[in-house]
């Protein structure tokens, strides 16, 4: 009792009035369980309505497949409208032979291909079949003749063929042998070539179950609500909604797509590094694309003859090659210090300062280059700085090389500066940046640092991992730009953590120009 | 740097000394002893023995091979340096090396040394060959200003000469041909000849290694003779030489094969230099020679740089077991390198070798103290407020390259020949497809939308970033703009739709503005504006002309805007 009174309501709630209409139609007297085409009529659907209407309720056990019968529908195809227009080509083979044989000409079977313009397996097919059948003979020197006589064949394809042209129809309503000549030349795999064609055609008729006919009686006892999808301004204006019903949807369907607006992966990911960097109280700095050598490596220490200021390291700058000026007195005194050391208590690199290499302008290929330009401007101390900065290297474009890439750097200036509150300093950032608990120091080289320091840390995901390099400034490079106290540089390589967060195995992907790569590409971090 | 080859027996070796016995070392433990060096294990095969070690410190070339890596991992392990009695100056030398006038125009200075006693091995030969390869091409710039030549002492006769010949004047059998040769013909088509006559090309006299009998040794920097300079192995007696334009790096390339050769048992004779011209060794001089000299460093410095009071005794003990000779003097300590290194610049040299030589473990971080504001440039500051406001406006934020081809940034644009084709260019150009700075934003998004005809639409893309603008009034020649690029792009994209964006954009940013027609080639002409604020030009919209849409071969209408946040600061 229970059960019955639940399971109508339930289903109820939930009929589409598509739905509603199939259960009545099926539910009224008739003599044999209707099939989709009988139903069309009695609830006056249309067929893609009626189909989608009979699919929800199958699903939902209301109907049942009473019958499932296979019918065969034979039909014309292309090939066969053009047979049907030139006739076929053994009803024209067997008339080139009657009409040669009327004139006295010798006709071979390459005669007949050229002069009708018929495929050769056309003709030979055709040949086989006339020949069978006595209608023609082949003689000597493979010239056709006709002998006279019918081709039952020729004759029952241009039967079937006038007989389809009006229309497809049942395969069953062919008597032999128009029916198995249809079939011989009905389209088979691989043999588009054929007049005809027959298909199978599904008939299903159906029946109410026993819940759908709970339903159906339910149905028609209390009518079918009048039903709406959409609520409307009106029909709240005038309260109308009161007296309607609202379809229940499906929500179990997915939802359809649509494109947020949003940052890029990448960019998400480096802004939760500059916030980081804010909040540890470093003050951002922004330089150059173009650089002269002078602030690119010059103002680092790192001698003209250095192998990294290489043509095959650096892009030069082709307009203008060269900067005009370069500040005074900071030429002079990175002049000195490259000669003799002068000034920073050096022996300096001891060869020939060349000014006029220090002008070359190239392309930034480290963000050093921020941190040297920030220290000859009046830097503050204690002092913090960072970038998040644009480089170029000249390298072979590959899954691990990009030919632009950003580096995170920056310096810390302070009279506390040493050794120890280096790696003091990478503690933290391998503690905010990385989220690492262990950490490793390697001794490390940089032209421009001394201690320098290789900080390793354990990713949760990579295992240990280079996070970055830093170093103290080496005092030929702080002080011929003014600073007296000593200066940390730290560099952070954060390209490859990036990677893992965003799920990329390319570096190429980090700049992607691939939209539908960039709309679905999610970071965890 | 270099990544060299060795093996971990010989390796192995090398540590425990000449009169040591081999100890294994396990892979955990070399890495750790690896830091000594800078060195990093990129590599290990367990069948052969062999190690892959890539060597950082451009200015430690005496770590660029076995030796030198176990040399400073013994003297670690022993605690004190190697006594290496040839660097000391003495009366006795093999023979006389006399240098001919003319040469301090092309190839000034040799160094020389005899080397008997240590019979080579093919693994010690192998390892002698990189040695020699690996000084020659980084430390000498690819044989510029060093290259290195091993010879079989027997045949030699002393004086060797070092001269300087016409090009057809000697004739030879170089290493690796069947024939005499001349110099010129080494030249023209021996491969080293072809690899390395640039360094000699300006010259029309070559410098010629001979001994008393006019037997040729090689000529310097391209090739050995064949018949004296191709030591084979179960060879024990050796002349080792060294030519170049620098003369510390020659004497300094010199000691560190003697000091290597010494290390595998050899003894070194030195090889007394006579030179026509005054040097800073004056006019005859033996190499090997110690050219260095002691610093005095306050102990002070040391400790203010690491953060640690080490004392006097720390720092003398980390010292010697590095390498160094010390004298310890109240509050300063004496200090000089071994003569197989010359990279002491500046005293924090020495700070950093007393930290690797103690391990960086022994230093405890410490947190620096001070108090800083930390805070974004006013242009970042901008960036972030414009980004924010397109992002709300269904923007899909895109990031590019700012390097990319003059095709892409001005001919598919129609740009070409017009003032806004003016981009920074690439002197040394890899590849045509970087060989330029993008000087606008808009490109870079037509290439996204390029290749983005599948992804569903509408397609609104945005990016925030750098770009490059020549700039003759700049002392560099071009300034780096920050600029917003947007695109909008589907079947019904029309003007007024980036229009509505870019007046809420300046609505909330409180810019005025107005629009200007602006015949400009990228945009279908009556549908461009400048937009100008406080009287100047601060950007640019418009809809892109079907022609720029054929050339990236996209097939939908698309819009565009380009804004200067640059100069947009300079309103506020």
């Amino acid at each position: 009792m229970s059960e019955e009174r639940q399971t109508p309501p339930l289903f109820m709630d939930n009929l589409h009035p598509l739905e509603s209409k199939v259960l009545l139609a099926l539910a009224q007297p008739q003599s044999a369980p209707p099939t989709l085409d009988q139903l069309t009529s009695s609830t006056g659907l249309e067929p893609s309505q009626l189909s989608m209407a009979v699919e929800w309720l199958l699903a939902k056990s209301l109907i049942a497949v009473h019958a499932e019968t296979v019918a065969h529908i034979a039909s014309l195809t292309p090939t066969g409208e053009a047979f049907f227009d030139q006739s076929a080509p053994i009803e024209r083979v067997l008339s080139a032979a009657r009409e040669a044989g009327q004139t006295g000409k010798r006709l071979t079977i390459q005669d007949i291909q050229s002069q009708e313009q018929l495929e050769p397996s056309d003709v030979s097919k055709a040949v086989g079949t006339l020949k069978k059948e006595g209608a023609i003979l082949i003689v000597q020197g493979g010239c056709i003749e006709s002998t006279g006589r019918n081709s039952p064949t020729a004759e029952a394809m241009r039967t079937v063929l006038q007989e389809l042209r009006s229309g497809q129809r049942d395969l069953e309503t062919f008597a032999e042998p128009l029916r198995s000549v249809l079939q011989q030349h009905a389209v088979k795999r691989g043999n588009a070539r054929e007049p005809f064609r027959v298909d199978e055609r599904v008939t299903r008729s159906f029946v109410l179950t026993d819940g759908g006919r709970n339903v159906a009686e339910r149905l028609s006892r209390d009518g079918v609500a009048e039903e709406v999808s959409q609520l409307t301004p009106e029909l709240l204006k005038e309260g109308a909604w009161r007296t309607k019903r609202f379809r229940k949807y499906t929500i179990s369907l997915r939802a359809p797509r649509i494109a947020a607006g949003k940052r890029h992966p990448y960019r998400e990911f480096l802004d939760l590094v500059k916030l980081k960097l804010v909040s540890m109280g470093f003050q951002e700095m922004r330089g150059t694309l173009v650089e002269t050598e002078f602030w690119n490596m010059d103002a680092l220490f790192m001698p003209q003859f250095h192998p990294a200021r290489d043509i095959h390291d650096v892009y030069f700058v082709k307009n203008p090659t060269h900067a005009r000026d370069i500040a005074e007195p900071y030429l002079r005194n990175v002049t000195q210090v490259h000669e003799e050391g002068a000034g920073a208590g050096s022996t300096g690199w001891g060869y020939r300062f060349d000014v006029e290499r220090a002008k070359r302008l190239v392309l930034r290929s480290q963000g050093t280059a921020v941190s040297a330009r920030r220290l000859a401007a009046n830097p503050s101390v204690p002092g913090k700085y960072f970038s998040i900065a644009r480089c170029f290297r000249y390298d072979q474009v590959d899954a691990t090389h990009a030919t632009d890439f950003f580096q995170v750097e920056g310096i810390v200036l302070g009279a506390d500066i040493n050794f120890r509150t280096l790696l003091g300093l990478l503690n933290l950032f391998a503690r905010e940046v990385a989220q690492a608990k262990e950490v490793k120091f390697l001794p490390a080289y940089f032209p421009f640092t001394e201690p320098s320091v290789e900080m390793h840390v354990r990713h949760p995901k990579l295992g240990w991992m280079e996070l970055g390099g830093a170093g103290l400034f080496r005092p030929e490079v702080t002080t011929p730009l003014g600073v007296s106290v000593p200066v940390i540089a730290w560099g952070l390589g954060l390209d490859r953590m990036a990677m893992v967060a965003l799920g990329i195995h390319d570096i190429r992907d980090l700049f992607s120009a691939d939209l539908e790569f960039i709309r679905t590409m999610r970071g965890s971090f | 740097m270099p990544t060299i080859s060795v093996q971990r027996d010989d390796l192995e070796a090398l540590i425990a000394g000449p009169n040591g016995t081999p100890v294994r070392i396990s892979l955990d433990q070399l890495e750790q002893s690896l830091m000594l060096v800078k060195g990093e294990l990129k590599g290990h095969n367990a069948e052969t023995g062999e190690l892959r070690i890539e060597l950082q410190d451009s200015n430690r070339p005496d770590l660029w091979c076995c030796e030198g890596i176990a040399r400073q991992i013994r003297i670690k392990q022993q605690g004190a340096s190697i006594s290496y009695p040839f660097f000391k100056k003495q009366k006795r030398a093999a023979g006389k090396l006399v240098v001919a006038p003319g040469l301090d125009r092309i190839r000034p200075y040799v160094a020389a040394c005899t080397a008997v006693g240590y019979r080579v091995t093919a693994s010690g030969l192998t390892q002698l060959i990189q040695t020699q390869e690996k000084l020659a091409d980084i430390f000498g710039r690819k044989r510029r200003t060093v290259s290195i030549g091993l010879y079989r002492l027997a045949p030699i006769v002393f004086p060797v000469s070092y001269d300087l010949v016409k090009p057809d004047e000697v004739r030879f059998t170089p290493l690796g041909m069947e024939t005499v040769m001349t110099l010129r013909e080494i030249l023209m088509v021996h491969p080293k000849g072809v690899e390395y006559g640039g360094i000699l090309s300006a010259h029309d006299r070559l410098p010629v290694l001979r001994d008393a009998k006019g037997q040729v040794l090689s000529f310097p920097p391209i090739i050995n003779s064949r018949e004296i300079g191709e030591v084979q192995v179960g060879d024990h007696e050796l002349f080792v030489e060294v030519t170049g334009t620098d003369l510390q790096m020659v004497a300094l390339t010199l000691n560190i094969f003697a000091a290597n050769l010494a290390d595998r048992g050899a003894v070194i004779t030195p090889v007394e230099i006579q030179s026509p011209v005054k040097t800073a060794f004056g006019r005859r001089w033996h190499t090997p020679v110690d050219f260095g000299s002691p610093r005095s460093i306050p102990l002070k410095a040391i400790e203010t740089a690491l953060g640690e009071a080490l004392g006097g005794r720390e720092v003398t003990a980390a010292l010697q077991s590095y390498g160094y000779t010390v004298k310890a003097a109240g509050q300063k300590v004496a200090v000089q390198l071994p003569a197989y290194r010359n990279d002491l610049l500046h005293t924090v040299d020495v700070v950093e070798d007393v930290a690797i030589s103690q391990g960086y473990a022994r230093f405890a971080p410490v947190m620096p103290s001070q108090f800083t504001v930390g805070g974004l440039s006013p242009l970042e500051h901008m960036a972030d407020r414009i980004r924010h406001l397109m992002v709300g406006m269904e923007f899909q934020e895109i990031m590019s390259n700012i390097m990319g081809s003059h095709q892409d940034f001005c001919t598919k644009m129609r740009v070409d020949g017009t003032e806004w084709a003016k981009v920074v260019e690439v002197d040394n150009v890899m590849s045509l497809s970087y060989s330029c700075l993008r000087q606008w934003i808009t490109p870079s998004l037509l290439q996204v939308e390029a290749n983005s005809s599948r992804a569903f639409y509408p397609h609104r893309m945005f990016e925030v970033g750098e770009v490059a603008v020549l700039d003759v009034n700049a002392d560099i020649g071009s300034r780096t703009v920050t600029k917003l690029g947007a695109v909008i792009a589907h079947a019904g994209a029309h003007f007024s739709e980036i229009h509505s964006c870019l007046d809420l954009l300046l609505y909330y940013l409180d810019r005025p503005f107005t629009l200007e027609p602006v015949p400009h080639p990228s945009f279908l002409e009556g549908r461009a504006g400048a937009i100008v604020a406080g009287g100047r030009v601060i950007g640019l919209l418009g809809e892109l002309h079907p022609e720029v849409l054929e050339q990236w071969q996209i097939s939908v209408p698309a819009v565009s805007l380009e804004l200067e946040l640059d100069r947009l600061l300079d309103e506020g």
